[in-house]
């Protein structure tokens, strides 16, 4: 998808999260870092109007999302930090049916989908288990292939790793450098990143480094550490 | 974590639509009160064991369900004697362990998902109305089974917490963490909802 | 109704829960150990307002209705619904709305910690101590046939557990919405 921010801005009574961001995205992979309270989490809920511009805009592909909310979350799926708070549903399979309600697909094509879905992250053994059974690892995992299997376009990850041990992050890891969709990911774990297209620093509200992972990486531990 | 208190079965008790049962609870219900004949109610008391029997529930299991009551019914009863006589009390007692009885043999023959199919044809005029939503409620109903447990672990994660910390163990003083995790939680679980779309 | 209330609605059901199933607690001069249930019940109307409050409180009930075991011990289904003590089942509901409206409306802008205070307190007492009773006690005495004035003496026991929770629940009221106010905003 073409991401563009044209001056996009987001303030609040107390603060300015975001100031006047331009630019825009059509890379494959796209990772976000910063300095905690930086405004990295508003950036990324701004590409599916979690957070909408209190000036400015974001469009994608010419959506805009002060208007064409419910099309632009169709293709734009989101996972968070949280890996527990993200399951919504008491049983795995009826968590993923949930998103696919808005399809009105036929039952079988639905529990195909979910299936192969849970299959392609490796966690298709967990289709019929508990939610509060699953470890954080397998709950992003689940939180992802919920996510897909609604087919979006673009998944955003806002600091997916950030909760979980270091088993589970390698999982979780090796499942976005996977997808085959758009990816634009926030997170403090710069290894994540090192084989990215392009990362954007974020300090104070603004894009202060904006370049592939190496340069950008480099900025970031000279100015930001 | 929240196991339902239904058994499975195949027994006729079982096999009776959920609907049917609930409507004979009701008046069997109002029947119970109309009747003064101890003979009567003690017959009806009597039934009400048949058929929690005929549900297949174990002992433990019943009086679980059962041991608040006998405490109610124990102070009830001498209640009752004192001020009322024996026949009184009888009828009193009788006509309540019926009742709790019969309602008792109900649920524990009877699905959950039976019985909420209920409620939802009850509320489909509403909802065709526009004052409920359906969905929503039945998204409300997931979400309170869902995190159930997840609340519970927090629970006994602020217990632990405060114990390593050598402060009272006593539930009072968790309240203020668990609240608070509860609303920030229930922020993030609405963004992941609204993120999902529809 | 927001997807936010949606959440909070079952969310607050499900403390309500939790608290239910906490084992009793025995307090110093209290005959009877006191559950949590009803500190549950006046929590979710004081933080939640009356609509969300009242309908968190509702479906703790249908949870129990429909056969889980959500109620304290471990009980649940119909059976005490069709009891002496189902009329303080209902009663709760209402208590949470009432519960809900006093204290949105007399509690203002957090600052004035005493005053805040004491009007959850007056709100807690009219939800979750007066409609309570309300409903339970007349359902009590017409089911035991004992005359509402002895019901309600019976009753009087657990009044002082129920005035600890009153307290503790306007405590920790106060003390999140400082941090967390989501009641000014509640439908």
């Amino acid at each position: 998808m073409l991401i563009e921010f044209d001056h996009a801005v987001v303030s609040t009574p107390h603060s300015q999260a975001l100031r006047g961001v331009n630019l825009t995205l059509d890379q494959q992979r796209v990772g976000v870092v910063g300095p905690n309270g930086a405004g990295k989490s508003t950036f990324a809920k701004l590409l599916n109007g979690l957070v909408l511009p209190t000036a400015g805009r974001v469009t994608l592909d010419g959506l805009d999302t002060r208007h064409d909310i419910k099309a632009i979350r169709r293709q734009v799926g989101f996972v968070f930090q949280n890996p527990e708070n993200q399951i919504v549903y008491p049983i795995v399979r009826e968590d993923m049916a949930f998103g696919l309600k808005a399809q009105r697909l036929p039952a079988e094509e639905s529990a195909q989908r979910i299936q192969a879905s849970l299959d392609g992250l490796g966690v298709g053994h967990l289709a019929d288990r508990a939610s509060h059974t699953l470890s954080g690892g397998e709950c992003q995992l689940v939180a992802l292939a919920s996510v897909l299997v609604m087919r979006p376009a673009l998944v955003v990850f806002d600091e997916p790793t950030t909760q979980l041990d270091l088993r589970n992050r390698n999982r979780v890891a090796r499942a976005i450098a996977g997808l085959e969709q758009q990816a634009v990911v926030v997170s403090h774990d710069l290894e994540l990143l090192q084989d990215f297209d392009r990362v954007l620093v974020v300090v104070d509200g603004q894009i202060a480094a904006d370049d592939s992972p190496g340069p950008a990486l480099r900025w970031y531990r000279e100015h930001c550490a | 974590m929240i196991e339902p208190l239904y058994i499975k079965g195949d027994r006729w008790l079982h096999r009776l639509p959920a609907g049917y049962k609930l409507a004979a609870l009701v008046i069997a219900g109002i029947g119970l009160f109309l009747v003064q004949n101890v003979w009567a109610l003690a017959a009806a008391f009597a039934l009400s064991c048949v058929l929690v029997w005929s549900t297949g529930v174990g002992a433990a299991a019943c009086w679980r369900q059962v041991r608040g009551l006998v405490w109610v019914l124990a102070a009830i009863g001498v209640f009752a004697v004192v001020f009322q006589g024996w026949l009184s009390a009888a009828i009193v007692l009788l006509r309540i362990a019926a009742l709790v009885g019969l309602a008792l043999a109900v649920t524990l023959s009877t699905r959950s998902s039976d019985l909420i199919a209920i409620c939802e044809r009850a509320l489909s005029p509403l909802d065709r109305l526009g004052w409920v939503d359906a969905g929503k409620v039945a998204l409300a109903l997931a979400l309170t089974l869902r995190f159930v447990p997840e609340i519970w672990r927090h629970y006994q994660e602020i217990r632990e917490a405060q114990a390593a910390r050598g402060l009272a163990r006593h539930p009072l003083a968790l309240m203020v963490p668990l609240v608070v995790r509860t609303l920030k939680r229930a922020q993030q679980v609405a963004q992941a909802i609204d993120a999902r779309g529809e | 109704m927001k997807t936010q209330d949606t959440v909070l609605i079952a969310l607050f059901a499900a403390l309500i829960v939790v608290l239910s199933l906490v084992p009793p607690i025995p307090l110093p001069a209290i005959p009877v150990p006191v559950t949590l249930q009803s500190l549950g019940v006046m929590l979710t109307g004081a933080m939640l307002g009356p609509v969300r409050g009242g309908l968190a409180c509702s479906l703790y009930l249908l949870l129990a209705a429909i056969g889980l075991p959500v109620l304290p011990g471990g009980r649940g289904g119909l059976g005490v619904f069709f009891g002496p003590t189902g009329g303080f089942l209902f009663g709760m509901a209402l208590g949470a709305f009432v519960t809900g409206w006093l204290a949105r409306s007399w509690v203002r802008a957090p600052g004035e910690s005493v005053r805040t205070v004491l009007a959850y307190g007056l709100a807690c007492i009219a939800g979750g101590i007066g409609a309570v009773y309300l409903i339970g006690v007349p359902w009590l005495a017409s089911v035991t046939q004992m005359g509402l004035g002895k019901a309600m003496m019976a009753m009087l026991v657990f009044i002082p557990g129920d005035l600890v929770k009153v307290a503790v629940a306007s405590w920790v009221a106060w003390r999140v919405e400082r941090v967390w106010p989501i009641l000014r905003e509640s439908p």
